[in-house]
């Protein structure tokens, strides 16, 4: 019998993990995959380490959430982290402009940019920090486009500031929630770019390792098959081998499609409730690609730092084309050269298409990707390619489970902002969610805050 | 009326905050005494507009810092749909 039986050993799952274990709690964390972490994991191939999705985080300054968590649990001391200096640059046909570590060097580099728009430069910036939350609660039903057009009128500058997050919350600023993309810009881009030596994968093996020294139990290669509830009450789960655990509560750290259609089952979920998941839309997937360098190659971009490179300036016309995995029609891309220059990282958006698509499309897309970055940001770059692959929105989903290979979780737009169902479904009793599937957390720190907080909510109810 | 409307507002701050009922009072401090950060702030408003079937009007969310405060703003807005409703 566990206290808790936590299904997927993403972040969230292991940082709610790590503390209900380090509280005294029995805790099991279940993952369907051979390793920790979902999309924040790496892969070896022919001696290169690649970073499978998520590529750097953020959140890790003096009082960021990322850096409160990993102090609490000691795997601070474990990992190698280092920040990037600029995190970001974004270039387009006329600008280019750096997030620097520093606010004032990147609001001095902005109004360079920009000189028109200098105070209002400043006080958007400084809007995004603020502290008090009710200042966000008030623009709850806005998009970040609406956020965008009461400090801005330079609409060059709005798409600028929107490109990034168009990678990091997949949406254009016309859909995005104001919330969303005002989280994503204070934690990804004004706190961003941090990484840690050795690849992404040591994040959730430092945490891993760290829930079995409290004493939990982690099971790997292990896909949960139900989610078994009496008198609307978690009772426990089955395994896919047909084995009973039981347990107080059940946390799922999966896809939330999975967690109330397949795992609980249409019958256990509320009439409304099951209607609202119908309805609910998820986010887009990525297509990335993953480049192992020869080294004779001399990159002239900075490593380490995220390249965001548009050749347009219409978003909602970029995300239109990723819907139809058109790369030359979603003209950009991001790109990152690792820190050791070894390998290249880059990624579009991309939407779902079944596995026959990617069986007939996945090198073709891979040579057209590999040809752009050539033709405007590596000169020769195909020349130096020792190893290639690349990971469709198919590949995401068959790692992860994540329903259509999605990235971010639920489409982050206003509507479909804060549904609290979804982190505690209240029909049932000891039911949670953690992740990025909850409407809250995007990106390795958001989904670090959400299971902090998750935990943090079971601990209050046992002590 | 408005002995019920505090009692869903607890129960809705609860059920975010993760603190029990008993603890929240009228006069306490959402961010400092219940740990509200902007994402609960959001989610306590959006849920409070769904219950009652009220909206809220931006700028006056800020202006929310007690349970107290969240009642009568409640109250306010309930009482202004009826008569609205009677007109």
């Amino acid at each position: 019998m566990y206290d808790a039986i936590i299904i997927g050993a993403g972040i969230s799952g292991l940082v709610c993990g790590c503390y209900l274990a380090k509280a005294g709690m029995k805790v099991l964390i279940a993952e369907q995959h051979y390793k920790p972490g979902g999309y924040c994991s790496s892969f070896k191939r022919k001696g290169f380490i690649f970073d499978a999705a998520a590529h750097c985080f953020g959140g890790y300054r003096k009082d960021g959430i990322t850096r409160k968590v990993f102090e609490d649990l000691e795997i601070d001391k474990r990992l190698k982290i280092e920040k990037y200096n600029p995190s970001d640059i974004i270039i387009t046909p006329d600008y280019k402009v750096s997030f620097w570590a520093d606010l004032d060097q990147t609001i001095n580099d902005f109004q360079a940019a920009f000189p028109e728009e200098a105070d209002n430069i400043k006080n958007f910036f400084y809007f995004l920090i603020n502290p008090d939350p009710k200042a966000f609660a008030s623009i709850r039903s806005w998009t970040f486009k609406n956020l965008l057009d009461k400090y801005f009128s330079d609409n060059k500058l709005k798409t600028i500031l929107s490109i990034p997050l168009l990678g990091i919350g997949g949406l254009p600023p016309s859909l995005m929630s104001a919330f969303i993309g005002a989280k994503l810009f204070s934690e990804f881009l004004l706190d961003g770019g941090y990484h840690p030596e050795g690849g992404m994968q040591t994040l959730p093996d430092a945490l891993a390792e760290r829930f079995r020294e409290f004493g939990g139990d982690l099971r790997l290669s292990s896909l949960i098959k139900k989610i078994m509830v009496k008198n609307n009450k978690v009772t426990g789960i089955v395994l896919e081998k047909g084995s009973f655990i039981p347990s107080k509560y059940v946390i799922s750290n999966c896809d939330a499609r999975q967690t109330f259609l397949k795992l609980l089952g249409k019958e256990k979920i509320e009439k409304e409730f099951y209607y609202k998941i119908k309805s609910m839309v998820p986010s887009i997937s990525s297509f990335i690609l993953y480049l192992g360098m020869d080294r004779l190659f001399n990159f002239l971009l900075k490593s380490g730092t995220n390249l965001w490179f548009f050749l347009h300036y219409n978003l909602d016309n970029a995300y239109q084309a990723a819907q139809k995995c058109d790369i030359e029609g979603f003209g950009g891309y991001m790109l990152r050269v690792s820190n050791d220059k070894s390998t290249i990282l880059a990624l579009i958006l991309a939407a779902y298409k079944n596995k026959k698509y990617w069986v007939n499309n996945k090198f073709k897309l891979s040579e057209l990707f590999i040809n752009r970055i050539e033709k405007y940001s590596i000169p020769d770059l195909s020349k130096h390619v020792m190893y290639k692959d690349a990971a469709t929105p198919h590949t995401l989903y068959r790692y992860t489970l994540n329903y259509r290979g999605a990235c971010f979780g639920w489409a982050g737009t206003p509507s479909q902002l804060a549904e609290t169902g979804f982190k505690k479904p209240s029909f049932i009793d000891g039911l949670f969610l953690t992740g990025h599937w909850t409407t809250q957390g995007l990106g390795v720190s958001g989904v670090v805050y959400v299971g902090y907080d998750t935990a943090k909510i079971i601990l209050r109810k046992e002590t | 009326m408005a002995e019920n409307v505090e009692k869903e507002i607890i129960s809705i701050i609860s059920d975010i905050s993760g603190f029990d009922e008993e603890e929240i009072k009228p006069d306490t401090n959402l961010q400092n005494e219940l740990e509200i950060d902007s994402i609960k702030a959001i989610e306590i408003t959006v849920a409070i507009e769904k219950k009652f079937k009220i909206a809220i009007r931006d700028e006056v969310v800020p202006n929310i810092t007690t349970v107290k405060q969240a009642v009568n703003l409640v109250n306010e807005l309930l009482k202004q749909k009826a008569t609205k409703k009677n007109t």
